[in-house]
């Protein structure tokens, strides 16, 4: 017991102390803690801290239960549902690309069928934490794509939901189809029930929980999340998605930001050891032997992020620089990759597994943040055509959302079609811009005149939509961009 | 209040709010981070790479947006 003890305490602290080191040189701390799991381990020559993984794995999978459970208390559905369809369409398009490229390269690799579906979600599906970091860190959080970014990594969060309702049947494995079908069926059928107590149930749940005191509601909670969470273990569901269910239902009550901080510490320190305790049961000889299907794996994760991040550049109108941005922001894979090397290890499969998913994700650990701090460099390799052909791009520049006069666009359209000013003098135009505050009709900055400017000047009126036919952009005159819809529930205060 | 105050949600960190100071070279935005924690971006030239950011914690934020209401504060 003693061993046990200053084994565990040992392998934490340096867990936290090597973390904290990485952080200052912006590196993620999840895959800090499973390299020194991986270090300290029985696999690997040297000191060993902890002799039998297998000793923490309640407390490894407490971890995992409170990290799903937190997400699905922290998950913002009102903010990224009530965002539109375009951002749908842009998390749609990164998953399917991603998920498909992991699934044929799954396929490809011939280590079986669970093994490919195992990595088409490890490699597909990337750290929200790392992302969320990485924003913050690289002095984004204003820019005009990171609104979409942080969209797409809720949607993919979504999506992992689904994706382990969908891999425990599979992973279980009970051999005859009938008992495939049964299985999915009860798999989707507890989510189906947890997502009616989120719909209609949030309400009695809260009224049964609550209690003034913070110890009782986080004890309450604790014993809840662990209970459902085994429950979903024992009808074949895995434990994870158990508790991100229940993590959801939470988030409809009225307890969910007493909930979403008390449980947050709880979680960071289970979580540690959940990946450290991962850590542990990787030998350090066999990350050799998978060497080049990670070398591999990464090239095509790279790949697929660029497009997805140039796709999705297209579809908002943003530059290359924002392009890149997208792609390279949510190229870095930590925890739900490892929660699914994890479902995979317990289900015996491919021991090649656990390697794999630990070197990819440090790999990608290490690139990620490098990759994203350079994305300038990568945008000058963007050409033009592959983002929308009539545009004219800035490729290197920061692209931002500050245009506030949003609430002054009141007129859209006009059946004005001459500069009155220009008729008036005797002159000729280029091209038509509409004043959005009170419709006038004036010519651009390429006419001779500039009626259109001319008007701001004299009227203060901001924003201006061009006339042409085709042309979709407004244009403001006090911030000097373009202006571009935001995201989700904006509004201007007043 | 508020008049040319614009508010975005940022799914999964918090809020944020652009300050309308009507010039181009002059702009300061806010987020406000879900935990309390407040980033200042501010914009000096007309490009939209921040001058500089800070990151505030409640009590600092408090303070500052204090000294700026114009409150009296002794030492």
């Amino acid at each position: 017991m003693h061993a046990d003890l200053i084994g565990l305490g040992a392998i934490v602290l340096l867990a936290g102390l090597v973390a904290r080191i990485g952080r200052r040189y912006g590196f993620p701390t999840v895959p800090c803690y499973m390299l020194i799991g991986i270090l300290f381990g029985p696999g690997t020559p040297g000191p060993v801290l902890i002799d039998h993984p297998e000793d923490l794995a309640l407390l490894a999978s407490l971890g995992l239960v409170l990290l799903l459970f937190h997400l699905g208390v922290e998950f913002p559905a009102e903010q990224v549902l009530g965002s539109g369809r375009r951002l749908f369409i842009a998390a749609g398009v990164y998953i399917a690309l991603n998920v498909s490229a992991g699934l044929a390269l799954g396929f490809a690799l011939g280590w079986g069928t669970s093994e490919a579906l195992v990595i088409a979600g490890a490699l597909g599906i990337s750290s929200s934490a790392i992302a969320t970091k990485l924003l913050i860190e690289l002095r984004r959080l204003t820019n005009a794509e990171t609104p979409i970014i942080l969209g797409v990594i809720v949607i993919e969060d979504m999506f992992l939901a689904f994706y382990l309702a969908l891999l425990a049947p599979v992973l279980n494995d009970s051999g005859s189809t009938a008992d495939f079908v049964v299985d999915l069926l009860v798999s989707f059928g507890f989510l189906v029930a947890l997502f009616a107590l989120a719909r209609w149930g949030a309400r009695a749940i809260a009224l049964l929980l609550d209690c003034r005191e913070d110890e009782l509601l986080a004890i309450i909670m604790v014993g809840l999340v662990v209970l459902v969470a085994g429950v979903a273990l024992e009808v074949g569901v895995s434990e994870a998605i158990g508790a991100l269910m229940i993590g959801l239902v939470v988030s409809r009550t009225s307890l969910k930001e007493r909930v979403e901080q008390l449980v947050l510490p709880l979680r960071d320190v289970f979580a540690a050891i959940f990946f450290v305790s991962f850590g542990l049961t990787i030998d350090i000889g066999d990350l050799g032997t998978v060497a080049v299907p990670v070398a591999v794996a990464v090239c095509v994760t790279l790949l697929t992020n660029l497009t997805a991040g140039i796709f999705t550049a297209r579809l908002f109108g943003f530059n290359q620089r924002a392009a890149t941005n997208i792609g390279l922001t949510v190229l870095g894979r930590g925890e739900f990759s490892l929660i699914l090397a994890t479902l995979a290890i317990a289900a015996g499969l491919d021991e090649r597994m656990g390697p794999f998913v630990a070197l990819y994700v440090l790999v990608l650990a290490i690139a990620a943040p490098l990759l994203a701090s350079q994305s300038q460099h990568f945008a000058r390799f963007v050409p033009d055509r592959l983002l929308r052909s009539r545009w004219k791009y800035v490729q290197s520049e920061t692209m931002s959302t500050a245009c506030i006069h949003q609430d002054q666009m009141e007129v859209t359209d006009t059946d004005v079609d001459v500069c009155q000013q220009c008729v008036d003098e005797g002159g000729t135009w280029v091209q038509l811009r509409l004043c959005m505050k009170c419709g006038t009709v004036a010519c651009c900055d390429d006419s001779p005149r500039r009626h259109s400017r001319a008007h701001y000047e004299a009227e203060h009126h901001p924003i201006i939509q061009s006339l042409q036919p085709g042309a979709d952009w407004q244009y403001c005159y006090v911030d000097e961009i373009l202006v571009r819809e935001p995201l989700g529930q904006a509004r201007t205060g007043g | 209040m508020g008049q040319g105050v614009h508010m975005q949600e940022l799914p999964g960190i918090g809020k944020r709010y652009d300050i309308d100071l009507g010039s181009p070279t002059q702009r300061v935005s806010v987020v406000v981070r879900r935990g309390d924690i407040r980033d200042l971006y501010v914009f000096t030239s007309k490009g939209d790479e921040p001058t500089a950011v800070l990151e505030l914690s409640r009590e600092q934020a408090l303070k500052l947006g204090a000294v700026l209401t114009g409150t009296f504060f002794e030492g």
